[in-house]
């Protein structure tokens, strides 16, 4: 009996370990090998679709294997030009002529045409492939925010007229390729900050291969034209992202950047190799670059410890502010920890008159203001958080832009506050309703939220009650205004404080708070159309100060850090406030692979 | 014999049914928009017109639809990631976690069989006692406590095994392992109890007194009855090894299905969710209905029995 069990289980042992062997379990056998790079990435890539992504880590992967007509460069902190030279601006600063680089290329070696950048930013306004930052070109491109609202009504209505007409309607937009070589973009308005929006992963060229992937009605395959779905989008294959799909023709994933991927298994990891095609080719030092996911940052750690990882561009674990005390003091140089372009705050809920059955004492300026005096951020900082962000009062982070200088914001003021909350009618606090604050589980979030109540039950007598909800029911009752304070955050996107500031405008769809002022959207109005920079941030920082000083439809807390781990094998991670990394400028002193 | 197995089976895809429904219900009554992502919001048109591509503006088309689908294992696409249809991300994983959970099962077996027939047969003496330990620590330490400290052994100290992933046979030893302590010390326990049950059968005595050796007597007489109900616990516990590896998987980095069950409930990505939900019901239907017919197959008493 028990040999015959045995023989059973062995013969069962034998069994899987063939399986796996011969690939049958899941990629089992591939990537043995290590990269000359390798990073991790804690929840894997959301899309690699650079019309659709909203996510840093998509971001980092998109960027180091596409190119657009200018690329942030870590080393030097800004923008510089990429696929295309820098060109000069017509004198109203409304017209701008791209030449695309020569030697710019695909990584099947086809040259990178104007026409590959005209089909990348169209996708990014058609509905159906648009995606959370459509905003930047319908905002900055003439014509495009008319084109996209005309194309959103296709969505609802007629379609037959629509697909007849869109390229003439999309001819209205203003880019255009002037020949194979040549880009001719017109602005809405001078765009100071050009350079730098263009490098992000919205604008980037879309190789003409895609088309061959686009889905559409029945309809569309008899006349041959028609290109939208039933429901009047533009839509493709989603699966022409992968550099192994091979449908009708398509040949896999091209992209133009420094890399294209070889492999890509979801969730785990992501193989990079140079684009032989690239013009720095010749240049780049680490010719395979992993991105490995794992979901558990203390295994993603410990592999760095032993070398496997070189790089984790995101180190939040609940030891964090140890791993960066380490590095203060000079113990562990391989974590640093920079201030990044993002200011975590809270935000009060400034357009229902009532909540729950009560009146809303936040659509009261005085109230929200001191409740926003109440805060002592440097307690909040350094004795609760302990990872060296830096306190702010103000919405953009400071000296994070170049040339722009934020107004002060409010200081804590205990005594200021009670006045001001007497003010409005609530002496001591007495006759303002359950104070309810809401915020999202995890991370220090919990924590954040528990201090800030007691300081206003100290400080103001206020009862606070704290609401922690999983982040999309969170996002959900966020978005609906069911809250009175919300716990909120925002990453700008490019060197220009409209990023943030156009949050709180009140036709933006992330002015969660519902915050509407004639005054303060008349100053972005202003702004908008001032050609002279530093006329343009004067103005700009009267509309910062409006928010910080006076309407307080927000508190800022703090800027946002990073902790990274950069392994001291490689060279070439520069730590900046962008979190953007190019893979091509790491440099591995020792070649040896290490201890693998 | 094969009409109960039919008729098993019968039952088994009546009770998926049921599955596909409540948990369909429940994937529709969450509250949250699938399809809020960051910060930033979309278009509502664009939301309606995405609804409508995925059907989800006509709850009773998309039931059907889907359910269509899954028979086909077509589980559609993932709203979380674009890029990939749920069939794609379940064939990654599910192959991995039904390797390990097979893995955990059978060193649970084959270590732990011999170990509770021997502290039957060596009944109170300190061997049974230090089983009796292990055993409890086996059952009440949770799996990412043992886990940490194998990896902080193995891979950190001694160095000989790597920190996790998957993709070679270096990295199964130590979430296999893990896996199958607490499943082992459940099979030592139901051992050892069913080997003291038949040693004192009388057929055991019968075959001592007829002069076999002791050795014989415990290792095939005794053990052919007392591995029954060991052999009935197997099957719920290989479902429940393959489909409950999520925190092995989260320690070791093993690229499961039990991150994306975790995480669709998380993204409610309701494909994936229900993908992975059906996946797993399966699972733990056709294991029950292995164990039932091996169960008849080496226990001629239960042949005359209903199934």
């Amino acid at each position: 009996m028990a040999a015959k069990l045995y023989a059973t289980c062995t013969a069962l042992l034998l069994l899987i370990l063939a399986m796996l062997g011969f690939g049958g379990g899941g990629g089992f056998g591939a990537g043995r090998n290590r990269a000359d790079f390798a990073y991790v990435n804690q929840s894997g890539i959301n899309t690699l679709d650079p019309a659709a992504m909203t996510w840093m880590q998509d971001f980092r992967v998109a960027l180091n294997i596409w190119e657009g007509l200018t690329q942030y460069d870590p080393k030097v902190g800004e923008a510089v030009p990429a696929a295309a030279t820098m060109p000069e601006a017509s004198s109203d600063g409304l017209v701008y002529t791209f030449t695309i680089r020569e030697d710019a290329r695909w990584s099947n070696g086809d040259p990178v045409l104007a026409g590959d950048f005209v089909r990348g930013w169209r996708r990014a306004i058609e509905p159906g492939t648009a995606g959370d930052y459509a905003f930047l070109l319908t905002e900055h491109i003439e014509g495009a925010s008319a084109y996209f609202e005309w194309r959103l009504s296709a969505v609802e209505a007629e379609l037959a007229d629509h697909a007849q007409a869109m390229d003439a309607r999309f001819a209205k937009v203003g880019i255009r390729a002037v020949d194979d070589r040549r880009l001719e973009l017109r602005l809405t308005a001078p765009c100071s900050y050009l350079a730098d929006l263009l490098a992000l992963p919205v604008f980037l060229p879309i190789h003409e291969s895609i088309e061959r992937l686009r889905v559409s009605c029945s309809d569309a395959d008899r006349s041959g034209k028609i290109m939208l779905t039933e429901q009047g989008l533009v839509a493709y294959d989603p699966q022409w992202t992968k550099p192994d799909y091979r449908e009708k023709g398509y040949q896999g994933l091209v992209t133009n950047g420094a890399y294209r991927i070889e492999d890509w298994q979801f969730k785990r990891r992501l193989r990079m190799v140079v684009n032989p095609y690239h013009r720095d080719v010749g240049r780049i030092e680490c010719d395979t670059v992993d991105m490995v996911v794992y979901r558990n940052l203390n295994a993603a750690i410990m592999a760095y410890e032993a070398g496997d990882l070189d790089f984790l561009p995101d180190t939040a674990v609940s030891y964090t502010h140890e791993l960066v005390r380490l590095g203060r003091v000079g113990e562990r140089t391989d974590f640093v920890n920079p201030p990044v372009f993002g200011t975590y705050y809270y935000i009060f809920n400034c357009s229902a008159a009532t909540y729950n059955d009560r009146v809303n004492p936040f659509t009261d300026a005085r109230v929200r203001k001191a409740f926003a005096l109440a805060i002592d951020r440097k307690l909040l900082v350094e004795q609760v958080l302990g990872r060296g962000d830096p306190p702010t009062h103000c919405l953009i982070p400071k000296g994070s832009i170049p040339g722009y200088t934020s107004p002060e914001g409010l200081n804590y003021a205990p005594d200021e506050a009670r006045r001001l909350l007497a003010d409005a009618g609530y002496p001591g606090g007495v006759g303002l309703p359950v104070i309810d604050l809401l915020y999202n589980t995890g991370f220090d979030h919990g924590k954040v939220c528990d201090v800030l109540g007691n300081m206003w039950a100290r400080e103001l007598g206020v009862v606070v009650s704290l609401r922690g909800k999983e982040v999309k029911t969170f996002a959900e009752d966020r978005k609906n205004g069911n809250f009175m304070i919300a716990r909120a955050g925002w990453y700008g996107d490019y060197a220009d404080p409209t990023t943030f500031l156009d949050v709180f405008a009140g036709d933006s769809g992330n002015n969660g708070g519902g915050y509407t002022s004639d005054a303060y959207d008349a100053l972005l109005g202003r702004a908008r159309v001032t050609a002279d920079v530093r006329a343009r941030f004067r103005i700009l920082a009267e509309a910062e100060a409006m928010l910080v000083r006076e309407d307080l439809p927000l508190i800022p807390l703090h800027q946002y850090t990073q902790l990274l781990a950069i392994s001291p094998r490689v060279r070439g991670i520069v730590a900046n406030d962008r979190l953007r990394f190019s893979f091509s400028q790491v440099h591995r002193p020792s070649a040896s692979k290490d201890s693998q | 014999m094969i009409e109960r197995v039919l008729r098993r089976a019968g039952w088994g895809v009546a009770t998926l049914a049921g599955v596909y429904v409540v948990t369909f219900v429940m994937v529709i009554v969450v509250p949250g928009n699938p399809f809020a992502s960051g910060d930033r919001t979309m278009p509502p048109e664009v939301v309606r017109a995405m609804e409508a591509r995925y059907h989800m503006d006509n709850t009773w088309l998309y039931f059907w639809e889907y359910l269509g689908g899954a028979v086909r294992l077509d589980f559609g696409p993932s709203f979380q990631y674009r890029d990939w249809t749920c069939t794609q991300i379940i064939g990654e994983a599910l192959p991995v976690s039904v390797a390990l959970g097979l893995l955990a099962i059978l060193i649970a077996v084959m270590v732990g069989v011999p170990i509770g027939v021997l502290s039957a047969v060596r009944r109170n003496s300190w061997f049974d006692g230090a089983t009796l330990a292990m055993v409890l620590l086996g059952i009440s330490l949770p799996t990412f406590v043992t886990g940490s400290f194998l990896l902080i052994l193995f891979a950190l100290s001694l160095q000989i095994l790597p920190i996790g992933g998957w993709g070679s046979l270096s990295h199964l030893p130590l979430p296999a392992i893990t896996l199958s302590l607490p499943f082992m010390a459940y099979i030592v326990r139901l051992t050892r109890v069913s080997m003291l049950d038949a040693l004192g059968g009388d057929f055991v005595r019968t075959a001592l007194a007829k002069g076999l050796p002791r050795r014989r007597v415990v290792w095939d007489h005794a053990l052919r009855v007392a591995f029954l109900p060991v052999l009935s616990y197997i099957g719920p516990a290989a479902a429940q090894a393959m489909t409950g590896s999520f925190v092995v998987e989260k320690v070791f980095n093993v690229p499961g299905l039990g991150q994306h069950f975790v995480d669709s409930a998380l993204n409610l990505d309701r494909g994936l969710i229900l993908g992975t939900v059906l996946i797993y019901a399966a699972i733990l239907i056709v294991f029950n209905l292995l164990v039932d017919v091996v169960y008849v197959l080496a226990d001629p008493r239960s042949r005359s029995v209903a199934l």
